[in-house]
């Protein structure tokens, strides 16, 4: 009797102890929620790992076109990595953007425009945030409708009166609206600071009121600093998109010697297809626009590399919207 | 006494913090009103005139409706041709970009091994799709996926549908990672708006035995409503006012009266589909609410 009975307790703990270790399997495959399973762990890196291809591809393309050599780019067994590294077309597409000069002509337009709109829409934000003024709500309304309403509506009349004023060919008429918190994309920035304004806790501003602060001190001593996540996502936008931005350049320096990054490709394609038309297409034409796209986004690559841990976290702390 | 001299202070505090506020808000009123309301009534003024530009000055000359005539209903080319093939890949491409950008946001938003590497990298688009390199990249034939050549999807496509949807839907597979690269900010915000969303929600749901599945759809997609909507604006914003888009590219200082003209048809357009954005997210809003009670 007492045999039997140890060997049923014996299966007994076995069976458990067989559960106990399929549970555990399950947990490992499934887990206990179903996000923290490896399946769905998997299944996360694949669409991660996929998308993260599909970004990076582009830029790692440029980089492989723009360095291989006449023999690696005719050799089509070379696909990705050449066997040597030409620095030939990098000259090259240096040369024919005139790299320092445009670089510092791009550098300092877009720096100007960027700081000028950190702190102009940082004023209007804070003003659609917290203070009082007549019809606020119709200047609301107005903010948004700066947001929807298309460059190209206005840009007929800014280039007649820039050309009656004289300012045709200068930068003037692409840095002076930022000034004022408008400019490219200036209604978004405007919001942005509205939105992480008004998500401050007002007592702060009380309590520097009570102390006998005025407005303005209140405005730069205590919500300006706070502001630090929300000001470097408004700068890092503004730079970058400034120093992308083609259309305006485009518009306003058409026929002027010296051009910003932006308008980088679309010269350099004007010489190739004229260099086409003379001695006919050459195979280091796609090379040489890989090389000047990356010589324009080089600096904002390097800037987001440098602030991309704080612009993340600036991101998640502005709460950027409601 | 007292009360009234109370009452006469409280009026001049109530005014200085009027003329504070209004002291904030005047550089952006000057700059609306500068670069703004003035631009957009000239540009309204000259669409109904014919306008030359001369060495001694701008030569005005009242069309009337001509120009509107003239895009509208004579000649089909600078709007109709463009636009209709526009209107409907926008059409497809905004559920697309905001769905998939919904879909990142969330898994990012996880903790996970590598997690800031990956969002390092989701955010480079933010960086680059505003410049004409992506551009670039896109007419080197980068924009498409693979698989798709490999096994002839499009063709499989355009057998099945009418031409009408299918070249739209054929185009947009052939520029997807075109879209996937158009979702930068959107991802941004979603990921922002996650943040609004208390984790102490989510800890009472799993003890309630809330499935993960439950979960995303009774709070995080509701909860992320308002940001679906913003979502659905910036990205109608941004598909329409992109400088590469083909009808803005016609705006040019050839013809003024007649490209303003067209500019505002063009911004009349935006409206309306912004409009038909609202109400069929507030419609589809409501129902899911009424479902859900």
């Amino acid at each position: 009797m007492a045999k039997p009975l140890a060997e049923i307790r014996r299966m007994n703990f076995d069976r458990v102890h067989l559960r106990a270790w399929l549970t555990r399997i399950r947990y490992f495959i499934f887990g206990k929620e179903a996000d923290k399973g490896i399946i769905f762990r998997l299944f996360i890196y694949l669409i991660l790992i996929d998308v993260a291809y599909i970004y990076l591809n582009p830029i790692l393309y440029m980089i492989s076109n723009m360095i291989k050599s006449a023999d690696d780019l005719l050799d089509p067994s070379v696909n990705w990595v050449p066997r040597s590294i030409y620095t030939g077309v990098l000259q090259d597409a240096w040369q024919k953007l005139k790299y320092p000069t445009s670089f510092s002509i791009s550098l300092l337009l877009s720096l100007a425009v960027a700081l000028f709109q950190t702190v102009s829409c940082a004023v209007a934000g804070y003003a659609f945030a917290r203070l009082e003024f007549p019809f606020k709500k119709f200047w609301m309304f107005c903010l948004l409708l700066t947001f929807v309403v298309p460059t190209q509506v206005v840009i007929l009349p800014d280039l007649i009166f820039a050309s009656a004023l004289g300012v045709m060919k200068t930068y003037i008429p692409i840095v002076v609206p930022a000034l004022f918190g408008h400019g490219l994309k200036g209604a978004l920035f405007v919001i942005i600071y509205r939105q992480f304004f008004s998500t401050q806790p007002k007592e702060l501003e009380e309590a520097a009121k009570m102390d006998g602060a005025n407005v303005f001190k209140v405005f730069f001593r205590v919500m300006l600093p706070l502001a630090k996540p929300a000001i470097l996502v408004v700068f890092l936008f503004a730079f970058v998109w400034t120093w992308n931005d083609y259309y305006l350049p485009s518009m306003f320096l058409n026929g002027s010697k010296s051009v910003p990054l932006s308008m980088g490709i679309s010269q350099i394609q004007a010489q190739l297809n004229q260099q086409a038309a003379d001695y006919g297409p050459s195979i280091f034409d796609e090379p040489i626009k890989m090389a000047t796209s990356f010589l324009i986004i080089l600096p904002p690559l390097l800037l987001y590399t440098f602030a991309q841990r704080w612009f993340i976290e600036g991101v998640e702390r502005t709460g950027l919207v409601e | 006494m007292n009360a009234n001299v109370n009452a006469k202070r409280k009026i001049k505090s109530s005014t200085i913090r009027k003329l504070e506020g209004s002291l904030f808000i005047a550089p952006w009123v000057i700059g609306f009103l500068a670069f703004m309301v003035f631009p957009l009534c000239y540009s309204f003024y000259m669409s109904f005139n014919t306008v030359k530009i001369l060495a001694t000055g701008i030569d005005v000359k009242w069309q009337g409706l001509k120009h509107y005539k003239y895009i509208l209903f004579e000649n089909g080319s600078l709007l109709y041709n463009d636009l209709f093939p526009f209107l409907r890949q926008a059409l497809l491409m905004l559920p697309i970009i905001v769905v998939f950008s919904l879909l990142i946001a969330i898994i990012l938003n996880q903790k996970f091994w590598g997690r800031t590497l990956f969002r390092s990298i989701f955010f480079l688009p933010v960086i680059f799709t505003t410049g004409q390199v992506v551009q670039e990249f896109m007419s080197q034939g980068e924009g498409q996926l693979g698989f798709l050549e490999r096994y002839n999807v499009s063709s499989l496509i355009s057998t099945h549908l009418t031409s009408t949807w299918s070249t739209p839907i054929v185009r947009i597979m052939d520029s997807f990672v075109l879209i996937l690269w158009y979702s930068g900010v959107q991802i941004l915000i979603f990921l922002a708006g996650r943040q609004t969303i208390s984790a102490s929600v989510y800890e009472a749901a799993r003890i309630d035995g809330a499935s993960p599945w439950d979960t995303f759809w009774k709070i995080t997609l509701p909860a992320m409503l308002p940001f679906v909507l913003l979502n659905l604006i910036y990205t109608t914003v941004d598909l329409f006012t992109f400088p590469t888009n083909p009808i803005l590219t016609k705006v040019t200082t050839a013809n003024y009266g007649q490209s303003s003209a067209l500019a505002w048809i063009y911004f009349a357009i935006i409206f309306v589909f912004l409009a038909i954005v609202f109400l069929v997210f507030s419609r589809v809003t409501r129902s899911h609410a009424a479902a859900s009670r």
